[in-house]
């Protein structure tokens, strides 16, 4: 009885140092391998502005931050110059430039639609921003909006894209914020 | 009186072997007499052989001998003062070597003590044990936790779960760990990885305050955190213990057992295995639950030993793996919503207790391989080599998994190192020549690590070499001692470099530091009451990669953090003094005041404009270097009004300066005093070392802080009060220990300066321990 006992636990102990044993070093390779699963990360939002009463008077404004969550800070931030007393048909376009090929991450948020909400927080002369599109559930999203500009002058808008997974109400306080850009506006 | 009775025995037992040499069998038995609990040798005690009337006394090294006996089977009786005396059947063939491992009565193992601490090694550097009460307390918690009563000894918290030492107000690559004397090699750069050790495979913790990169590499020049094993059993016999720990706060539950042996028929090989598993709930503060706190632990070791007289090797695993959540709302996207989370006057996700961890979470893995060889080099000294590799796997997950399906359905980690160190000493320990006791050494280390995911800190390959010489010299009432090292290190870095859109390109710079440290130390002893030491040291530290190398958003942090790859090594001086007096048995005083002086002090220093990015505004931190002094003073005070009650004091003041920006430095300790007072109850029938303590810890508010350098101030002054209870219960010869602990007694909301999560929640409530300790043996009969 007892010698079996010992048996096992040597039996036990070798087992356990043949399996410890042999974990390979992926060190030993001196060069970063090409990045595996580098993580979903926005850099880019395009605002595109269509006028109502002109369809083929179209207006962009883009924000980029070619590498997103490092050190380096963004290399395009335009202004939004829109004509007063408009409509202005908005879309909102998003993309990772980091990934090969580019990916167009605003489908994602298109899709997850019950999880995400866009806020826009104009001051100054800016616009007033009314979303036009709804989720699964029937709330806004706001990749689709309509901004009315009215008199002339400089001012703000902030536009937020805020994560709500599982907390979505309508409102923009739930969640945690993806994008927040301050864009400078102009109306004129 | 006792000291009479000894030697009347010794005198009466030694006249007996004369008698008794008329026998021709010229056989021996001989061995050691070590005590059961603290594995020390035990001198003066008596080995009498009850068939034969002969015995022998053990020497200072607990070593006896007892020579011309025949083979057989005879009685053998071990006895020692404020031991039960031990008796056991014992086969004598040939020369046989046999172990006795007699207990002490818990009354008389005070007086023992003092005894056994003049065998113990006194360096000239100051080093602080947990005590055994207190290890015993802490059972459950993490290291860091464990490490905590000890003056000058902080934690810096990420929460409840994750906890890492600080040492006179440094943490991280300033302090060494050293787990059963390997250097732990994990990714010690950041605040919120913890150390990856399991306290349940420790005996004995404890704390070398100061430099003491002599000894053990660079990079310590804060301290050294030792982690020890208890060593292996060395006579026949098998026994284990079994740990079970419960606690009311996050309805935790831990369990840990080893079994250990020692075979008759192969007397050189002994062996162990442990084990332990964990697992947390979500906790919560005095007036909420903090979401996605739990924690996951499953760690086990073996280790494997073959002794004998002339040489010897070891080998020893130990597997750590842990899953712990991130508490929810301590995640942010940006500065708004962390501003948003600092108003909000209850965390902005709450929810119901489960033991379910969601994202955000960490995943770790930490393997260590260890195998020591050691060879006695004649009389005059012993040579042992050690061979070491740890692998550490960090997996860190966001918030949000992927918006993309694919991508999320992989469940892999946004960040993940892999870092694997292979490294190896060679030490030489001469034995005494001329009061001359003293040790030569090499040792080198090689390392890489590889990430996948987000790049936070590059690739790299890391090599360390290092030769050491110390010498102590002991005559009397003084001590001295001296050591110097050099070291060199070669850091090879790989990294993508952005240039501009869409362009990375692969930089590979190469760092190299070399440097020499050293120490002196002295200690007098002007009476039996009085212990004077004083020790000197520089020390120097090479920068971490993430002090080089950062370049972006630290999530956890929610700042952009910017290395600077010019920096060059830490270099401290610091000198401390310790004054251990007792006047009285029933008072001991132990004063430290030190000084660390800090050339090129590496810290974050906050820029004034904000970056911009996609994520809206983020602080940036850039790394610079100053020169700071950190002074302070650790007191520890004992007294012991009767035999059953006792008062402990201690208190711990730190002032740190950064000499350049002439300002205080950020994130350190404040001041912080605890007293406790512990009733120990008499022994009634089989319950002993029974005893009641309340303790009150007192942390001042920390307004030694540069302004406008965090984002909101430090939190107020706090009291937690504590309660802890113990006793022990003989059931056939093994004591089964049963504690239990109330930790903030009162739950009081309060946040601590040095847990991260302050800015987001009140610290974790009330907690109540339960814990049962039950020794057992099996004795392996003797055929």
């Amino acid at each position: 009885m007892k010698k079996k006992t010992i048996k096992l636990i040597f039996a036990a102990m070798a087992v356990t140092a043949l399996w410890s044993g042999c974990k390979k070093d992926k060190d030993l390779v001196p060069v970063p391998q090409p990045v595996v699963n580098e993580p979903e990360v926005f850099t880019t939002m395009k605002l595109k502005f269509v006028d109502s009463s002109n369809v083929s008077n179209i207006k962009y404004a883009t924000f980029r931050d070619p590498d997103a969550d490092g050190g380096g800070g963004y290399d395009i931030f335009d202004t939004i110059k829109l004509a007063p007393n408009k409509t202005w048909i908005t879309t909102i376009l998003l993309l990772n430039e980091i990934a090969s090929p580019i990916d167009t991450v605003s489908n994602e948020v298109l899709e997850e639609g019950v999880d995400h909400l866009f806020c826009f927080t104009p001051t100054g002369s800016s616009a007033t921003v009314k979303r036009t599109d709804i989720d699964a559930n029937g709330r806004q999203i706001g990749l689709q909006s309509k901004w009315r500009t009215s008199t002339l002058g400089n001012g703000t808008m902030q536009v937020e894209l805020r994560h709500q997974p599982g907390v979505k109400d309508g409102t923009c306080s739930p969640g945690v914020t993806d994008i927040s850009i301050n864009f400078i506006t102009k109306i004129q | 009186m006792n000291k009479f009775f000894l030697y009347i025995s010794i005198f009466f037992i030694s006249t007996l072997a004369i008698h008794a040499q008329s026998d021709t069998c010229k056989n021996s038995l001989y061995g050691k007499i070590i005590d059961e609990h603290d594995r020390k040798p035990l001198e003066f005690a008596s080995v009498y052989i009850v068939e034969l009337a002969k015995g022998a006394v053990s020497d200072n090294k607990g070593r006896y001998k007892i020579e011309d006996i025949c083979n057989g089977i005879y009685t053998v009786k071990i006895s020692h003062i404020g031991c039960e005396s031990l008796q056991s059947k014992i086969i004598v063939k040939g020369k046989t070597n046999q172990n006795f491992y007699p207990e002490h009565h818990a009354e008389i193992l005070k007086d023992i003590e003092i005894t056994a601490q003049k065998l113990v090694e006194q360096t000239t550097q100051t080093k602080n044990d947990v005590s055994e009460e207190k290890l015993n307390q802490s059972k459950g918690q993490s290291l860091g936790e464990s490490l905590k009563s000890i003056t000058g000894v902080n934690s810096l918290n990420t929460g409840n779960s994750i906890s890492k030492p600080i040492i006179h107000g440094m943490h991280s690559n300033r302090i060494l760990i050293l787990n059963n004397g390997v250097r732990q090699e994990g990714q010690q750069w950041g605040v919120e990885h913890a150390p990856e050790i399991d306290p349940f495979t420790a005996n004995k913790l404890s704390v070398i305050k100061g430099a003491n990169s002599v000894r053990y590499g660079s990079d310590a020049i804060a301290g050294v955190v030792i982690v020890e094993s208890k060593p292996l059993r060395d006579s026949a016999g098998i026994n284990g213990e079994v740990n079970l720990v419960g606690m009311t706060n996050g309805k935790a539950g831990t369990a840990s057992a080893y079994l250990e042996g020692n075979f008759n028929r192969l007397k050189a090989f002994s062996w162990r295995v442990q084990g332990t598993l964990k697992q947390t709930g979500t906790v919560s503060a005095p007036n909420y639950i903090l979401v996605n706190t739990g924690l996951r632990e499953s760690n086990f070791s073996y280790t494997l030993g073959w002794k004998k007289k002339k040489y010897g090797a070891e080998i020893f695993y130990s597997q750590f793996n842990t899953t712990l959540g991130i508490f929810g709302a301590s995640h942010i996207g940006n500065i708004t919503d962390l501003n948003t989370a600092f108003k909000s006057p209850v965390p902005l996700e709450t929810g119901p207790f489960t033991y379910k961890i969601g994202r955000p979470y960490q995943n770790i893995e930490h393997e260590l391989f260890k195998a020591k060889m050691y060879i006695v080099t004649g009389v005059k000294g012993k040579l042992s080599v050690t061979y070491a590799r740890q692998y550490n796997l960090r997996n860190e997950y966001d918030k949000h998994k992927p918006l993309n399906d694919s991508l999320a359905a992989l469940n892999k980690p946004e960040l993940q190192f892999e870092l694997t160190t292979h490294s190896a000493d060679i030490i030489w320990e001469h034995n005494q020549v001329k009061h001359f006791t003293g040790s030569i050494g090499f040792s080198g280390l090689t390392q890489g690590n590889t990430y996948e995911g987000r790049a936070l800190i590059p690739n790299f390959r890391n090599y360390n070499g290092g030769i050491f010489w110390i010498e102590r010299w002991r005559r009397n009432k003084f001590e001295l001692e001296a050591g110097i090292r050099y070291d060199y290190k070669r850091l090879q870095v790989y990294k993508y470099q952005y240039v501009s859109y869409a362009t990375y390109q692969l930089v590979t710079p190469v760092h190299t530091f070399e440097n020499v440290s050293g120490n002196v130390g002295a200690i007098y002893k002007p009476g039996s009451n009085i212990n004077l030491a004083f020790n000197l040291g520089t020390a120097w530290r090479a920068p971490s990669v993430s002090e080089l190398y950062s370049y972006g958003l630290h999530h956890g942090a929610a700042a952009i953090e910017y290395g600077d790859n010019t920096l060059k090594s830490e270099r401290t001086y610091n000198g401390i003094f310790t004054l251990r007096y007792t006047p009285s048995k029933r008072i001991t005083i132990e004063v430290s005041p030190y000084l660390h002086y800090v050339n090129n002090f590496i810290y974050r220093q906050p820029a004034t404009v904000p970056v911009v990015t996609i994520r809206g505004a983020f602080p940036a931190f850039y790394y610079k270097q100053t020169d700071a002094t950190l002074k302070g003073c650790d007191f520890y005070l004992n007294y012991k009004f009767t035999n059953s009650i006792e008062l402990t004091g201690k208190a711990s003041i730190l002032r740190a300066w950064n000499n350049t920006e002439n300002n205080w430095l950020i994130m350190m300790p404040s001041d912080r005093y605890e007293s406790e007072i512990t009733y120990r109850f008499k022994n009634y029938k089989k319950l002993n070392s029974s005893y009641l303590s309340a303790s009150v810890l007192y942390v001042t508010k920390q307004w030694r802080v540069p302004a406008n350098s965090d984002f909101v101030a430090p939190p107020s002054e706090y009291y937690t009060f504590n309660i802890h209870g113990s006793c022990s219960i003989k059931i056939k010869n093994q004591n089964i220990e049963l504690g239990v602990s109330v930790f903030n007694l009162l739950n009081k909301t309060y946040r601590d300066y040095l847990d991260r999560f302050r800015y987001f929640t009140d610290a974790m409530g009330r907690n109540i321990t339960f814990r049962i300790k039950v020794p057992f043996n099996i004795n392996l009969k003797s055929k």
